[in-house]
């Protein structure tokens, strides 16, 4: 394609009083030779779009630049079919953040129309990827409970097509054994209505219906998945879209507690699971001879909230107990029901049935550890309760009910990230920091065919789930998303709106997929990374690093992108250290020209330069809103925004320093278990390879103070000009950058 | 084993009035906002706290029910409106009953029908025995209450109620004594006992504690109740020769008089203030009546009419109207003594200060010698968790 370039500068919103316009335009005409250079003062109005657009019609730009607001801002207007497009930040982060008609404003400006341009003259159109098979719009529905029966139906719903995959031999789930349910609006017991979703799903043509199955295998990416499916010995194959992954969970090994708890010490210590099976008989009766129980007592926490066994909240017990003790109460007013808490948790609108049960006359015991003890034939329960700052004793107990939680289904089977490091340990200590293995369980619910492990990753309890805050329902695998109690702890009502939530993003990611879109964060993005293979080393390092599990690998360790799978967050590009990896308007090389592109006034000019990379989803905000605050920060800083720290690649840094500017600093999100990095481990990445970076600096006797690290989230903004003049001081005292001149 | 939590004693206390304890979820407000409560003796909320543990045992040695006078800002504050006040008064009712050795107490206040069989049996002994016993030659030409019924047989008759009924009270006021005392009881020495007598006085009379709720109004109403009954009280029973007196009346300004109109006063307008706030409740404390409430408030209304009545009889000089009224009102008073000061509301009267006088006592014994360290414990936690809330 031939490029002609055209450049749009707003003289709106301050920019026009605040810069010489006249010698900026001077940079694209005079330096770049931009034959289009164009002002006007309200350029996102209707005339200023006009004005772009008619020149795209009449001139042939196809290359446009547009010097005005934030990339963030205005999108929708400044949107145009068939051209390239570059974005030059002048107002948020140029004239909003520095003084007026100054040099070093003019400057900034100047630098930034350089970057802009240098951007647009690399740039390549991009094709929307498009797979060689055809492309299923398909949902495939992971578990039969009442999760994934919700989703299937949500689907089907909206028009598509499901294949639900269950486990046991019914549908149902782990609902098919609860008599009574607590559900919104939490005011009183309702009737399990399990049977007529089951109906409905039943009932439903779109939806395929698979029992006593099992995923075999599924491999592929959204869009060109393709599931086995066993189902009595034999298999199906299905193409699949997205995927809603609802396995669902499992009580917790009430064999593993604290003998404190009495379980298996009498056979009248029951788990809560197994009171529900004894209610849904129809009649409360002590396990052991069969009689009606007069007296419970109902411990909560059995195990949960525990750093040796569950140290996460489950969420449901506490809303159980309070349901088992109405009905023992509702089978007789008289019979005692103590609920022994260590603190009473009923989510959302949940307080209304504790008061329920309070109304009932539970009998409410406040204690950490209580302790159940057979005196004799007696059952009973000592505890010291908080409230009343003394120890009390439940005694007669006719029964014990332990609140065993949640485990998810993907926190069982062999743990594959233990498996990992022990053969990581065994290959010896790594030169350099090795980024640590994800939680994988073998838990044999997707038995993915994916070069980083069979499972959807976990967080540290083995919940998968990529965001917990941002961004509900992604996984670290593109278009499989878990729902219901896999995904975290939570009761029926929670879980029938996870299922319309999973479902949603199931059917984005077909829509998106399909036009050859990327899915979450970088919605809408139609380039993807391409590896000019005949220079790859088949080093792993991408196949390794992808947050995403998007590149497999074949026996040679050749790469294999399966491109519907990546959300183009470019830390295969960063790890590359060949710079084979690229994309049309984001590659090593063009972010290299865009720094080379700065001016670098020598020494005597007394005007250093620091290089800011900045994630574009956290740190690039925050600078932007420092703008919107119209705070001040240092005037030597140039921005360069990146799609994630991950796609660092070290060059950038050899490139920064040999040009002659004093420091680097790198900006991008929090890392860790409760990391906040919209690639997860992009932020992670970039620190690991930093760790690198001294042997760059040696090479070019360059102190490594110049390189500096950070994180932010966007709530920092406010810390950032103190930060950057803290950076900017530092490399004051460590002095100019030798290579200034050269 | 006494920390056994006995599920039992919520429904047992529902017979004395308790609704709404079962809604409180401990968060300390009331005892936050309480006047009253101090970080040694804490309330209402871990009175709460023991009906809902069902710690029979605690809330029978606990002084604290004692020390609410109910002014109901508790209940105000209340956020699961689990009216802390009405608690307290329960509690009381609970206690007087569990105080009283007879057993007496506790039929009178579980059972409505037992309470009104109970009045109308004495007041119906009252009256037979004063047809019987009188000089069987009435004065019909003047009114003349002592040509029937000479004021000395009455003061006969008084003084032996007086007895049984000081027996009874003080018997009861004994074993009150042990429970709140416990150990220390016979350890503390005597002459503790006397130095803080004149707190037991001064309370009694000034009902001084009380003042410190923010609702004035309280205070003043109990305190005018509380001073006409003792004061009518005198006069029927220690001055009964005196004031049981036929014509000529005594003058305006004479002391017997005034003490009379004064007592009056002051019961009919405590008397109908509560009466009314009961109607209306719009107090949190009058939110609530027990039926022992309401027979309190009746009987001695309806004494104190009768008793105005008389008066006004007398000094129309209507005999037969006069004899007729001064039976009708010896059968609603009488009665109401009997039942009422050893067993029921009344019983309080005694119970209150000797509770706070206790309490005085062993704070100052206390003070004299280090605590052991076993019994603070308790206190301070509680006095900590409160102080934090
Ligand atoms: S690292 Fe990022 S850009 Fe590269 S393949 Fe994986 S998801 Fe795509
Ligand atoms: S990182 Fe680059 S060189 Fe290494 S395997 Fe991937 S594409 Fe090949
Ligand atoms: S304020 Fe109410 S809920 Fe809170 S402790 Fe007191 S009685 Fe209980
Ligand atoms: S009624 Fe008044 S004195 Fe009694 S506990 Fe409540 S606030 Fe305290």
């Amino acid at each position: 394609m031939d490029k002609k370039l055209a450049v749009y500068i707003c003289t709106g919103c301050g920019i026009g009083d605040a810069l010489d316009i006249d010698q900026l335009s001077g940079v694209a005409t005079d330096d770049f030779k931009v034959p289009i250079c164009k002002t006007h003062e309200n350029l996102c109005s209707k005339e200023g779009a006009e004005l772009i657009k008619g020149d795209i019609a009449n001139e042939g730009a196809n290359g446009i630049v547009i010097a005005a607001c934030s990339p963030r801002v205005m999108y929708d207007v400044f949107s145009f079919d068939n051209v390239l497009m570059e974005r030059v930040n002048l107002r948020e982060q140029v004239v909003w953040v520095q003084p007026a008609g100054e040099e070093d404003t003019q400057m900034m400006a100047e630098d930034y129309m350089r970057m802009g341009l240098t951007k647009m003259k690399a740039m390549a159109p991009s094709v929307p990827f498009q797979p060689e098979q055809e492309m299923s719009r398909d949902i495939l529905v992971v578990g039969g409970g009442v999760t994934g029966l919700t989703a299937s139906l949500e689907a089907a719903k909206a028009g598509y097509n499901v294949v639900l995959v269950e486990k046991q031999d019914q549908l149902g789930g782990f609902q098919k054994n609860v008599a009574m349910r607590v559900s919104y609006p939490y005011k009183d017991l309702q009737k399990n209505d399990l049977d007529q979703l089951i109906e409905a799903v039943r009932k439903e043509e779109k939806i395929k219906v698979y029992t006593g199955a099992k995923v075999e295998s599924l491999e592929g990416g959204p869009c060109v998945f393709k599931a086995t499916i066993k189902e009595n010995g034999s298999s199906a194959d299905h193409n699949i879209g997205a995927v809603v992954q609802a396995a669902g969970w499992q009580p917790y090994d009430p064999g593993k507690l604290d003998p404190k708890l009495g379980y298996g010490a009498s056979p009248n210590v029951v788990t809560n699971v197994q009171f529900e099976e004894i209610a849904k008989s129809g009649k409360i009766t002590k396990p052991s001879d069969g009689g009606f129980v007069k007296s419970v007592a109902f411990l909560q926490c059995a195990g949960q909230r525990d750093r040796k066994h569950l140290p996460y909240c489950s969420s449901v017990c506490c809303f159980t107990a309070l349901k088992q003790a109405i009905e023992v109460k509702r089978q007789d007013p008289k019979a005692n029901a103590y609920v022994v808490y260590k603190e009473m948790r009923t989510p959302g609108q949940g307080e209304d049935f504790y008061r329920k049960a309070q109304e009932a006359g539970v009998i409410f015991i406040r204690s950490q550890d209580p302790e159940v003890a057979l005196r004799g034939e007696e059952l009973t329960v000592q505890a010291y309760d908080e409230l009343l700052g003394d120890t009390v004793v439940l005694g007669s107990l006719d029964m014990v009910v332990l609140a065993t939680g949640m485990v998810p289904t993907t926190a069982l089977g062999e743990d594959l990230k233990a498996k990992l490091e022990q053969e990581q340990k065994k290959e010896g200590e790594p030169e350099v920091e090795l980024l640590r293995p994800d939680y994988m369980y073998a838990s044999d619910v997707l038995n993915l065919k994916y070069r980083q492990g069979p499972e959807l990753p976990a967080l540290t309890y083995g919940f998968p789930d990529s965001h917990f805050i941002c961004f509900p329902y992604e996984s670290r695998r593109t278009g499989i998303y878990p729902a219901g109690p896999v995904r975290r702890p939570m009761g029926v009502a929670s879980s029938s709106e996870d299922a319309a939530g999973a479902v949603m993003k199931a059917i984005q990611c077909i829509e998106l997929t399909s036009k050859g879109q990327a899915v979450h964060p970088r919605v809408g993005d139609e380039t993807y990374p391409e590896f000019f293979m005949q220079r790859c080393t088949q080093c792993k390092r991408c196949t390794e690093e992808c947050p995403f599990g998007a590149i497999n690998e074949d026996e040679k360790g050749n790469p294999l992108p399966q491109t519907t799978r990546c959300r183009r967050c470019g830390v295969c590009m960063g790890a590359c250290p060949e710079r084979i990896i690229s994309f049309k308007n984001y590659s090593v090389g063009m972010v290299g020209d865009m720094i080379k592109s700065i001016n670098v006034p020598d020494e005597y000019d007394e005007k250093p330069r620091i290089l800011l990379l900045a994630c574009e989803n956290d740190a690039y905000p925050a600078l932007d809103m420092i703008g919107l605050r119209r705070m001040n920060y240092n005037a030597w800083v140039r921005v360069l925004s990146v799609r994630c720290l991950g796609s660092l690649n070290l060059i950038w840094i050899a490139d920064t320093l040999s040009k002659g500017i004093d420091g680097v600093m790198l900006l991008g999100c929090k890392h860790g278990d409760n990391y906040q990095c919209h690639f997860i481990k992009g932020s992670e990445l970039a620190d690991i390879r930093l760790s690198k970076v001294k042997e760059t600096l040696d090479r070019l006797v360059l102190e490594s103070d110049r390189v500096r690290f950070d994180t932010v989230s966007i709530t920092d903004y406010d810390k950032l000009p103190a930060l950057l003049d803290a950076f900017a001081a530092r490399l004051e005292e460590v002095g100019p950058n030798p290579y200034k001149g050269f | 084993m006494s920390n056994r939590v006995d599920p039992n004693l919520v429904s047992d206390l529902e017979a004395f009035g308790l609704k709404d304890a079962h809604k409180c979820y401990n968060c300390g407000n009331c005892t936050a906002i309480c006047p009253l409560a101090t970080p040694e003796n804490p309330f209402p909320r871990k009175m709460v706290r023991y009906i809902q543990l069902g710690q029979k045992e605690k809330i029978l040695r606990s002084p604290e029910p004692w020390l609410c006078y109910y002014c109901g800002d508790c209940s105000t504050h209340c956020p699961r409106g689990a009216d802390p006040g009405e608690t307290m008064m329960v509690t009381r009712r609970y206690l007087t009953s569990l105080y009283d050795w007879t057993g007496f107490s506790r039929k009178f206040y579980t059972s409505e029908r037992f309470e009104i069989m109970a009045i109308s049996v004495v007041a119906l002994l009252v009256g037979m025995a004063l047809l019987i016993f009188n000089t069987g030659n009435p004065n019909w030409e003047e009114a003349a209450i002592n040509s029937l019924w000479p004021a000395e047989k009455i003061e006969i008759a008084d003084l032996v109620m007086a007895s049984v009924l000081s027996f009874l009270l003080l018997s009861n006021v004994f074993r009150c004594f042990r429970f709140i005392m416990g150990d220390l009881s016979f350890k503390i020495p005597l002459r503790l006992y006397a130095s803080e007598f004149k707190e037991l006085i001064l309370h009694t009379i000034t009902q001084k504690r009380f003042s410190k709720c923010s609702d004035g109004m309280q205070w003043f109403v109990h305190l005018m109740i509380m001073t006409g009954y003792a004061s009518i009280f005198l006069l029927v029973v220690v001055f009964i020769r005196w004031f049981q007196r036929d014509l000529p009346e005594y003058p305006l300004s004479h002391p017997i008089r005034l003490l009379g109109y004064y007592a009056t006063f002051a019961i009919m307008y405590g008397t109908t203030y509560a009466i009314i706030g009961r109607i209306k409740k719009k107090k949190p404390v009058y939110k609530n009546s027990h039926s022992t409430d309401w027979m309190f408030l009746i009987l001695l209304q309806l004494t104190t009419l009768t008793g105005i009545f008389i008066h006004f009889a007398r000094l129309l000089n209507w005999p037969a109207t006069t004899y007729f009224l001064y039976v009708v009102h010896l059968m609603i008073a009488v009665p109401m003594l009997v039942l009422e000061v050893p067993f029921a509301k009344w019983a309080h009267l005694a119970y209150r200060p000797v509770v706070i006088y206790l309490l005085r006592v062993r704070e100052k014994f206390e003070q004299e010698k280090p605590p052991p360290a076993v019994d603070t414990a308790g206190v301070e936690r509680e006095g900590t968790s409160q102080g934090s809330t």
